[in-house]
């Protein structure tokens, strides 16, 4: 992952601060900095968003396709979807990232699986999830995981129904109305919260500076709900149970915090329709 | 600016893809309009006196249509009276993607300078581009993009400051469409309407369409046929099987009946009686039908009775006809598979060909009109001007046949000129049977090459020169399209070198150019008599490709060098340059051979080629090649009147099979050679050995006169013919190779890659193709191409390659030269009986070629004329006939008659039908009673009686 050097002073600096809950920006050590969301910004996707977090730029792009569903998956569901995430600049960045969204997002949990099934055992629809970095600055999994959040809010999937003739063969028809289509549950979509030790606290949201001066950082997955669905550690340093128990408190009241006005935001544009003026990538 | 269009569609394989185009919307699109002053346009096409006289609009106008009058009026639009007109490029798009045919024909208006028609790309225009909104279906959003755009023409044409009187008028028939027009304040009218209220012009009604509305008033309310199937249901039949889709052929004698040809998988294909007017269900010939098979019990065996449809029966089913029809031969083993049609899948509808059949209520407008082509039903049309119509030959189209309506609807679309004229008569011919005979488009014409034109030295470099050596062409008398000559020289070492030269035309014309595309569509030179519709320009034909005597032409050469038994030693290929020394006729060169005083190169050359013609077929026939007799019939055109003044079958002389052996060497040489190259993608020509149930005709005829013929192979076949011989009946031999002919399949081109079974039946060769003509023929052209890439004289492109489209091109070329061919003989006919319309009633003496169960064909050999000579007459109690299907014979009144017996005919032209005209052949010897007629001119209600029929 990116890095930047920093001095041992600018580092006491930090550590004082973030002690003190002042950050060298000014913020408080649970404060996310200032975040822009834009939806609909690909129009050959079927869903996309671009979040702006302080410096960092990330772009989702969702593509339905349609596909077979696996037959391991457990007779229940009898749909599934496989998440490709393909990251850009350096292959263990990309790696890393895939690895981790894989496993917070792919349960079935997160989406309800069975709308996206067309008919069970034979069609579903699959979605492939394009994350694209534009710029980083620190926190790439925090930005990633609301811009996915919000392309999946911003997905339409035509509709399609299967037909059946009287020998039961099935044939799949599409919709002619382009404004016919279905929208995806993303209310159990959780956002990621990474937390940073600085010191003996940890804040959210970390910047470059300050994820150099920490030694390890939990990535904690949650609903709007505060369900924890999934904690992972990484970075190189040790932390001791307590701290975990503690970031994980953190973590679960500030994503809470994020999902209310994160939703209550992507409402609002989706109601504004075609007046929405559009930002897009010069704005 | 720019927009974007997205939309979601289904891909072949199943999955389903979003794609997203960029949408530019543009101000710098201009109205078109003389009068507007804002545009900056530099020609307009509408005028400014858009004026035509009518009592709904008195004030000059533009025509708005939308997508529906397009397409169902494109005749009224073609009219040159319509002039003015906006075409929108939403309507536009829309008649593309509806009906390809009625595309080109908006796309010829639309170039036409006179027509005034101008299109307005409204959806790259920025005031007049919409979006579909939530809820909208795409046909309601192209019904409101054409409402924008009619309410922003009538905007800007009345900001122009010079004539506010200009108005756009809106025509539709769409109900809700029109009122929603007329609510924002448009001038909107149903075609109908408008075209009515052209006073001026009344005949312009005529060719109005009927649409659904007008439908209903025509009809009564009586229910004739069974509803058809929606497609989906059809679909869905088809799938599972219960439905079976073919093509649907109507038979030409009996317009009860017809079948259809069910594809199905591989070679299995069946076909499909349908019988009645209730199971034909208003199926029209050569449309695309769904049948369902009727159970096992209801099969019937196809009626060998001759039905034609006479009158207007105004909707009564011709119960008494059809119970007629049912009466046939109810022998199990004859019964066929029988069918209905439950839905038509595609209509096949083109303009017909045919003539008025006068209302007898006068003043009445509505007229039944019968098709030239008696496949075809009876169309029923609307005019005004039946008065004029009558006796002239005009063409009609089908606009719909509601179920409960015996005869379809049309409209009247042009006429022809008067019957029975000449030009009237070939122009219908050739309209007929689908021959493309405009003329060259300025864009074909375009690729000509400039005159004067002259072999350049780059041509020299590259091409091997001939011109020293002794070459002449042999060909039939009058012929200006020169494509083959030929040449023979002796060697030293004994051999002999033989060259075929072919004009090189595909020098000329290059791949994929107008003229090529033209040239591939024709596919071949249609020769009817007394008049030639070439293939490519006459520039090409008869001058630059023709090898004329004495000028240099170029030439794509075959040269052999054969020993002294016509063995070939050597075969090479080039690209040559020639210069003829003699272009004589069949009959010259014969002469030259024949003449021992002459002794010059040419006849030398020739003696040479004739002598080894002979062996080449004699060791052609001994392989077990056939020949085939069909009497060719040549007329005496008088050069004054172009009416045939005498008629006599062609005659083969020594040296037409001498040219004839050489070309098929050639042919064969190159089929060789390009299979060779290109094992996929050659074109290639084979015929078909024919199944054995082909044969049975023959057999039987043969069996009558004790003789047996062994059809097992073609060289058998070939021996026995040969062998069947009659004592004192030498006729007999030609007769029965005449039968053998007809029992031959079609021979057919086919891409080498497509196919597995390379055999040429009648010629015994194991590949075969044309190489020796192109000047005529589109397959030629390819071939030369092939070879010239495989000599390496030429380039090759990615269509010569590929296999789909040259099997694509190779069911055009198959389509193109079968309708040639039934031209050629429908111009043969046409003329034999304008023939006999000269000579009166004749008395000859023919044979008898076929046993029908009502009648007899007979073959007069000095006229190679067929006819039909009928023992039932409507207006006479019928003789007692006895038909066995076995030897077959008939039996009239005790008199039988065979295959191949003897008869003496009266001929004369039935006039009664200006529409189909035609020999009328009666009996003379031997005498029957009440059957026969007296040999000389028989009196005249005698002969009315025979014609009325």
């Amino acid at each position: 992952m990116a890095t930047v050097q920093v001095s041992e002073a600018e580092k006491v600096y930090i550590l004082h601060g973030v002690r003190d809950d002042l950050r060298v920006d000014g913020r408080g050590c649970e404060d996310y900095r200032h975040m822009e969301i834009e939806t609909d910004m690909v129009s050959n996707t079927d869903g996309s968003a671009k979040v702006t977090l302080g410096h960092t730029d990330v772009l989702v792009g969702v593509k339905a396709e349609m596909g077979k569903p696996r037959p391991m998956v457990p007779d229940e569901v009898h749909c599934c979807f496989a998440w490709k995430f393909e990251g850009r600049g350096g292959d263990e960045l990309g790696m890393e990232l895939s690895n981790t969204l894989y496993k917070v997002f792919n349960n079935r949990y997160s989406v309800d699986l069975k709308s996206l099934c067309i008919s069970p055992g034979e069609h579903c629809w699959v979605l492939y999830v394009d994350v694209l970095l534009l710029q980083c600055d620190g926190n790439l999994f925090d930005a990633i995981s609301v811009a996915i959040k919000a392309a999946l809010f911003n997905t339409k999937i035509p509709k399609v129904h299967i037909s059946e003739d009287e020998e039961g063969g099935k044939e799949i028809e599409l919709s002619d109305d382009p404004y016919d289509c279905m929208r995806l549950n993303v209310e159990n979509v959780p956002c990621i919260v990474t937390l940073c030790k600085v010191g003996h606290r940890h804040v959210v949201d970390a910047t470059l500076q300050e994820k150099a001066c920490s030694v390890a950082s939990l990535i904690i997955s949650v609903t709007h709900k505060g369900t924890v669905t999934c904690v992972r550690k990484v970075g190189g340093g040790s932390l001791d149970p307590e701290s975990i128990f503690e970031m994980t408190e953190t973590g679960k009241r500030v994503g809470k915090a994020l999902h209310a006005p994160l939703m209550a935001l992507l409402q609002e544009e989706e109601s504004l329709g075609k007046k929405r003026q559009k930002v897009g990538f010069l704005g | 600016m720019l927009k974007s269009k997205t939309f979601v569609k289904k891909t072949r394989s199943g999955g389903i893809m979003k794609i997203v185009r960029e949408h530019y919307l543009r101000d710098d699109i201009w109205c078109g309009s003389e009068v507007c002053t804002e545009c900056k346009q530099e020609e307009t096409v509408l005028q400014k006196d858009a004026c035509i006289e009518s009592n709904l609009c008195s004030f000059p106008h533009y025509l708005l249509p939308d997508t529906n009058i397009v397409l169902s009026q494109i005749d009224i639009l073609e009219d040159p009276l319509i002039k003015n007109v906006i075409i929108l490029q939403t309507v536009l798009q829309e008649v593309r993607h509806r009906s390809a045919p009625i595309y080109k024909r908006l796309k010829d208006i639309l170039h036409d300078k006179e027509k005034h028609f101008y299109t307005f790309t409204n959806e790259h225009h920025r005031e007049t581009y919409i979006e579909r909104e939530q809820g909208e279906s795409a046909n309601d959003r192209n019904d409101r993009a054409i409402r924008i755009s009619t309410k922003w023409y009538s905007d800007h044409l009345n900001n122009t400051p010079t004539d506010k009187r200009l108005k756009v008028v809106l025509l539709t028939n769409d109900r809700g469409n029109k009122e929603k027009a007329e609510e924002s304040g448009l001038l909107t009218y149903r075609c109908e309407e408008y075209v009515k209220s052209l006073i001026a012009n009344p005949e312009l009604v005529d060719r109005l369409a009927l649409t659904n509305d007008d439908k209903n008033e025509i009809t009564s309310s009586k229910v004739l046929f069974p509803e058809h199937l929606p497609l989906s249901r059809i679909q869905s039949g088809i799938k599972s099987g219960t439905f079976q889709q073919g093509t649907f052929r109507a038979s030409r004698d009996n317009y009860l009946e017809a079948t259809v040809f069910v594809h199905g998988e591989g070679d299995d294909s069946t076909e499909v009686l349908i019988q009645g007017l209730q199971n034909l269900n208003r199926a029209v010939h050569q449309d695309l039908v769904a049948v369902e098979i009727l159970p096992l019990n209801q099969w019937v065996a196809p009626s060998s009775v001759v039905l034609q449809d006479e009158g207007p029966k105004e909707d009564d089913v011709t119960e008494e006809e059809e119970a007629e029809l049912k009466s046939g031969p109810s022998g199990a083993a004859s019964r066929k598979p029988t069918g209905r049609v439950v839905g038509i899948i595609k209509r096949n509808w083109r303009p017909f060909c045919g003539m008025l059949f006068l209302s007898q209520i006068k003043e009445a407008t509505r007229h039944l009109f019968t098709p030239a082509d008696r496949r075809i039903p009876r169309i029923r049309i609307e005019t005004r001007q039946a008065a004029t119509l009558a006796g002239q030959r005009i063409m009609v189209a089908i606009d719909g046949w509601p179920k409960h309506s015996r005869y379809p609807n049309g409209h009247f679309v042009r006429s022809l000129g008067s019957a029975g004229d000449k030009e009237t008569e070939t122009e219908v011919l050739l309209l007929e049977h689908d021959v493309p005979h405009q003329d060259f488009s300025q864009a074909v014409l375009s690729f000509l090459p400039k005159m004067p034109w002259n072999i350049t030295e780059e041509d020299m470099a590259v091409r091997e020169d001939l011109r020293n050596l002794t070459v002449c062409s042999v060909d039939p008398p009058g012929c200006t399209d020169i494509d083959d000559a030929l040449h023979c020289r002796d060697l030293p070492n004994g051999n002999q070198e033989v060259g075929v030269h072919i004009a090189d035309v595909s020098h000329f014309i290059r791949p994929g150019n107008a003229m090529d595309l033209e040239a591939a569509n024709r596919g071949t030179t249609v020769y009817l008599t007394g008049r030639r519709i070439d293939m490519v320009p006459e520039l090409l034909s008869s001058n630059l490709c023709s090898l004329r005597s004495s000028v240099e032409r170029l030439a794509f050469s075959c040269i052999w060098e054969i020993n002294d038994k016509a063995e070939i030693v050597k075969t090479r290929f080039t690209k040559s340059v020639i210069n003829s020394k003699a272009s004589l006729t069949y009959a010259e060169a014969q002469m030259r051979i024949d003449d021992a005083n002459m002794n010059d190169d040419t006849t030398k050359s020739l003696r040479g080629l004739n002598r080894l013609a002979k062996i080449l077929k004699k060791r052609r026939i001994e392989k077990g090649a056939l020949t085939l007799s069909s009497p060719e019939v040549r007329f005496h055109i008088d050069s004054e009147t172009h009416d045939p003044i005498d008629l006599q079958t062609k005659e083969l002389k020594e040296t037409n099979s001498m040219v004839e052996e050489f070309m098929l060497l050639a042919n064969i040489s190159v089929a060789q050679k390009i299979y060779d190259e290109f094992s996929e993608c050659a074109l290639l020509r084979k015929h078909p050995a024919p199944p054995p149930s082909n044969y049975d005709i023959l057999n039987k005829a043969a069996k009558s006169k004790d003789m047996v013929i062994h059809t097992d192979s073609a060289k058998a076949l070939a021996d026995s013919l040969d062998a069947a011989q009659v004592d004192g009946f030498p006729y007999f031999n030609t007769l029965l190779r005449i039968l053998a002919t007809r029992c031959m399949m079609q021979a057919v081109y086919f891409c080498s890659g497509m196919d597995s079974d390379f055999h040429h039946y009648g010629l015994a060769s194991p590949i075969y193709t044309h190489f020796t003509s192109p000047i005529r023929r589109y397959s030629d052209i390819i071939v030369h191409r092939l070879l010239a890439v495989a000599i390496g004289a030429d380039s090759t492109y990615p269509d010569l390659m590929d296999k789909h489209k040259q099997s694509a091109l190779c069911n055009n070329l198959n389509y193109r030269h079968k309708m040639a061919q039934y031209a050629q003989r429908a111009s043969v006919a046409y003329h034999t009986q304008l023939f006999f319309k000269s000579r009166g009633i004749l008395n000859e003496e023919g044979f008898i070629l076929f046993v029908r169960k009502n009648a007899i064909i007979v073959l007069i050999p000095k006229f190679g004329l067929e006819g039909t000579v009928f023992f039932e007459n409507k207006d006479k109690p019928s003789p007692k006939l006895i038909f066995n299907e076995e030897a077959p014979s008939l039996t009239v009144e005790g008199h039988s008659f065979n295959m191949f017996d003897k008869v003496k005919v009266t001929i004369s032209l039935d006039a009664s039908n200006v529409q189909h005209q035609k020999i009328r052949m009666s009996l003379v010897e031997p005498v029957i009673s009440g059957v026969s007629v007296a040999p000389s001119e028989p009196e005249p209600e005698v002969k009315r009686a025979k014609l009325d029929r």
